[in-house]
């Protein structure tokens, strides 16, 4: 076959990116924690975010 | 038994004697010769009688050459036995460099005269032709027309015979000048030599050193070829169509499959809910949202926070959680919104609604927790963070230098946001469809850029060459 190499490459291209598709990966990077304490339900507050009240400032033009 | 290379047909040679130094001359044309070199002295002799008359003294021992195919050797070739009967070196000078190559003439009684050429281990097989090409330009470049096939102009020299050894049908001596051009289609390349006298045209086809090794039963291997030659085949000639015509072919597939994941996924909307928050609310920001199910297999969650921001910023810490687990997915979203009037006119930046994509959810059952922020919003007292210890004021964050800048503490305005959160589960993303297509695209570049580089570097050498303009 002539272009075995390119049409192997091509599958697994294929393959990949269908079955990233399929399982729902994305790129975006987000922090997973495990055993989070139920009474979460009950007290928001008992659980807070890593992102929460970082100095930040978002501005216009 | 005699060797199956050597045809019946071709008779044995003749010797005479040289008539500078009396050494043995031998023929092997079949009378077909008109100058014949002696191999000792190296002296020119007329070979059309048999006296064998001085046409050139020795040549200068220095020029001596010796052929890679030795005189007398017998190989078959296109179907016919040739003997190497005549060996010349020639050069063309170019910009004070000198180019020199072999010429080996072969004899069959039957065929005729064919030549083998070799420039640094580069080899055509070369028929004279009978008719005369027909003259063409491609562009400005001139071209010449021959058998339906359109060759084009390669390069234009003096070509001098620099040694010359054996015996030749024409009148031939060292130090002869003829103008050599040749044009190229390859593999075949078509050649002229003008003399004051006529032009002479003849055909060449490429071919590897290890096939005329195989043919003549030589010694050893074939020199490697350095560089590349003006009618080498290409290694990646039509390949790099190909490779293009199954990128379409994949860059379709992708595009199906793609569509499929269009029609196929769900898409359900599993959590739709409004909210306000305002940064004069006592008490503890975040709060929990009721619990959704998420069904069918494990794929993405995509979130949407739409708001009411109007020149004003409010970022969302978010946790999803599993209920039965404790497993949780934490993330934070941020949605500003400015805009308004200059000297350029008016402007915008950012937007009211953000969404972003949860990768890798497995299905069960989970809900939210949310906790806003807003300028001036304050941090909890439980968590200690700088922020936190950090009055509800602001300062000028256009300032170059924050810390030097007296701090001009301000009062804030309470704020306020409306929004909704909206999670849609199974959503089609495409990202990686794009990232596949740019993957795919790869090899064929790489090809079309290698087949590119090995035609520059044929042409480098030519009088067009596209390195330097020359032309």
């Amino acid at each position: 076959m002539r272009y075995a190499g390119y049409l192997i490459y091509s599958m697994m291209m294929l393959t990949t990116a269908t079955w990233a598709e399929f399982r729902g990966w994305t790129l975006s990077r987000v922090n997973q924690v495990t055993n989070v304490p139920k009474t979460v339900r009950d007290n928001p507050g008992a659980y807070r975010s890593h992102y929460a009240y970082y100095s930040r400032y978002v501005g216009g033009k | 038994m005699s060797s199956p290379l050597v045809a019946p047909p071709i008779a044995k040679t003749k010797a005479l004697y040289c008539p500078n130094c009396g050494g043995p001359v031998e023929f092997r044309g079949f009378g077909h010769a008109l100058t014949v070199v002696c191999p000792q002295c190296l002296s020119v002799l007329d070979a059309s009688s048999t006296l064998l008359k001085i046409v050139q003294q020795a040549q200068d021992e220095q020029s001596r050459r010796t052929p890679l195919i030795p005189l007398g050797t017998r190989g078959k070739w296109a179907g016919a036995t040739w003997e190497v009967i005549g060996f010349q070196t020639r050069s063309v000078e170019d910009e004070d460099i000198t180019y020199e190559w072999e010429e080996y003439l072969l004899f069959n009684p039957y065929k005729g005269f064919r030549y083998l050429t070799n420039y640094q281990g580069h080899w055509n097989f070369v028929t004279p032709v009978e008719s005369l090409p027909e003259r063409r330009a491609i562009g400005s470049r001139p071209a010449v027309v021959f058998e339906g096939v359109t060759y084009k102009h390669f390069s234009g020299a003096e070509a001098t015979t620099v040694f010359v050894l054996g015996e030749f049908p024409w009148r031939v001596k060292a130090g002869e000048e003829v103008l050599a051009d040749d044009f190229v289609h390859p593999p075949l390349v078509l050649s002229s030599e003008t003399t004051k006298d006529e032009v002479t045209w003849s055909k060449g086809e490429y071919t590897s050193g290890s096939d005329i090794w195989k043919a003549f039963a030589l010694p050893g291997s074939a020199p490697k070829p350095q560089g590349v030659y003006l009618n080498q085949t290409s290694p990646y000639a039509g390949k790099v169509g190909g490779v293009w015509g199954l990128f379409a072919l994949m860059l379709m597939a992708l595009v199906v499959i793609a569509i499929m994941f269009a029609v196929l996924s769900r898409g359900d909307t599993v959590f739709d809910e409004h909210y306000h928050y305002a940064t004069s609310d006592r008490g503890e920001p975040s709060f929990v949202t009721k619990v959704f199910n998420l069904e069918g297999r494990t794929s993405n969650l995509e979130l949407t926070i739409n708001t009411n921001l109007q020149n004003d910023w409010a970022y969302f810490n978010l946790a999803l959680i599993n209920e039965a687990t404790g497993d949780a997915f934490d993330f934070g979203r941020e949605v500003s919104y400015y805009t308004g009037v200059d000297s350029d006119g008016s402007w915008s930046e950012g937007g009211r609604l953000s969404s972003g994509l949860i990768p890798h959810v497995p299905p069960g059952r989970y809900y939210l927790r949310v906790e806003p922020e807003m300028e001036g919003s304050e941090p909890p007292p439980a968590k200690s963070t700088p922020a936190a210890a950090a009055p509800a004021t602001t300062t000028n964050p256009q300032s170059p230098h924050p810390n030097t800048f007296k701090a001009r503490t301000l009062p804030v305005k309470s704020k306020s946001v409306y929004y909704e959160i909206v999670l849609r589960h199974d959503v089609p993303s495409y990202g990686w469809f794009w990232i596949a297509a740019l993957l795919l695209l790869i090899p064929p570049i790489f090809s079309t850029i290698r087949a590119a580089s090995f035609e520059t570097r044929r042409w480098s050498t030519s009088d067009y060459s596209p390195t330097s303009g020359g032309g």
